[in-house]
């Protein structure tokens, strides 16, 4: 699974996801993609989950773009404890994702098989996703 | 090429939100500038926009802007879309001189079939999308031909192997390339995988050869869960 190899600080502050994709809203490396329609945490599971999904749907002869990383540590308290002591344990890593990022990109020859394995793979995702081509031109 | 005309009102208000009223009104705000001129903040109608841009020229199609009752020559140098929606938010259109080359970017569109390249289980990545030409504005070609039906496997298409168009020359690197004849690691993965479950079937039934025939159907479903496990990882 995805996370960062090293971090300058362990544990984050949750944050509030506001607004849309900046950048990255585009299909630049493949043919097809796969774009958020909501803001939310994807975790790295997830994001293997989709990417498995989308790879056994191909087959062969088709290539993914993983355009997220997931470098945001999420904590947890372990159940049953009492409030206090500080701050949980980092449990899972997420990517924040704002409506309009390009989450993954597919470059396959039948639009019909790339249509159907990016379907999968938003079924592995927690928010509501779209199938998105290329722009070509206007 | 023949240039597209379109009206424009300049002395649009400033600011997001007199910006999105007009954007309500079916208008897309734009910005008129280049050849040492003053920027002029202008709207034009969508779709009068939308069948400018949608001619055999494409997006690199002149314009005849009427500014102000005057007429100047542009082409559009950036559309900002938003991110979800893929509506028009803005449009920069940058005055050009007839005489002189500009700088644009022309469509790279992939023609031919890669027959040997598809029978050794590869596929084409295209690795450039558009090019950078230098073209005088009557000489703009709407897209460039990239023919891969000769790619091979490691093999790749470069700028260099391309016939660009009488009056138009490039600066890009001649040995960036723009098409690549590649076997994709997912694809090994599953030729690999298929393999094993081929030799695993065989090994079955050698060993099962001189056994009851019912062994033979358990050890071909654990060699299929066993190449399953291993791609999941």
């Amino acid at each position: 699974m995805l996370m960062p190899k090293k971090v300058a600080h362990r544990k984050h502050h949750r944050g509030r996801t506001r607004g849309m994709a900046k950048g990255g809203d585009n299909v630049t490396f493949g043919d097809y993609g796969l774009q958020a329609l909501e803001p939310g945490w994807i975790t790295a599971r997830q994001i293997e989950a989709a990417r498995i999904a989308m790879t056994r749907h191909i087959k062969r002869g088709g290539k993914v773009w993983i355009n997220v990383f997931p470098d945001k540590p999420v904590t947890e308290k372990p159940a049953e404890t009492r409030m206090g002591s500080g701050k949980g344990n980092p449990e899972r890593w997420v990517a924040v994702v704002k409506p309009g990022r390009v989450l993954f990109e597919l470059s396959y020859s039948d639009e019909q098989v790339a249509r159907e394995a990016i379907d999968r793979a938003i079924q592995k995702l927690p928010i509501k996703c779209r199938f998105i081509e290329r722009d070509e031109g206007f | 090429m023949a240039a597209v005309a379109l009206k424009t009102e300049t002395g649009r208000p400033q600011g997001s939100a007199a910006t999105r009223r007009i954007r309500r009104e079916g208008k897309v705000p734009g910005v008129v500038y280049g050849l040492g001129q003053d920027p002029v903040a202008v709207s034009v109608e969508w779709p009068e926009l939308r069948a400018a841009l949608t001619t055999d020229a494409g997006i690199n199609a002149l314009i005849t802007l009427e500014v102000e009752g005057d007429k100047q020559l542009s082409i559009v140098k950036d559309i900002q879309r938003h991110p979800v929606r893929r509506s028009v938010m803005h449009v920069d259109f940058i005055r050009i001189d007839p005489n002189a080359e500009l700088l644009v970017d022309v469509p790279l569109n992939l023609i031919g079939e890669a027959r040997e390249l598809i029978a050794a289980n590869g596929m084409v990545d295209q690795v450039m999308f558009s090019l950078s030409l230098w073209s005088k504005p009557d000489a703009i070609p709407t897209e460039l031909q990239v023919d891969i039906s000769e790619l091979t496997v490691g093999d790749s298409f470069r700028v260099e192997n391309l016939t660009l168009p009488a009056g138009t020359r490039t600066e890009v690197d001649p040995e960036d390339s723009i098409a690549i004849g590649t076997v994709t690691r997912s694809t090994l993965e599953a030729m690999a995988a298929e393999e094993a479950a081929d030799a695993a079937a065989e090994e079955g039934e050698e060993g099962e050869g001189g056994d009851a025939e019912g062994g033979d159907s358990d050890g071909g479903d654990a060699g299929g869960d066993d190449a399953d496990g291993g791609d999941s990882e």
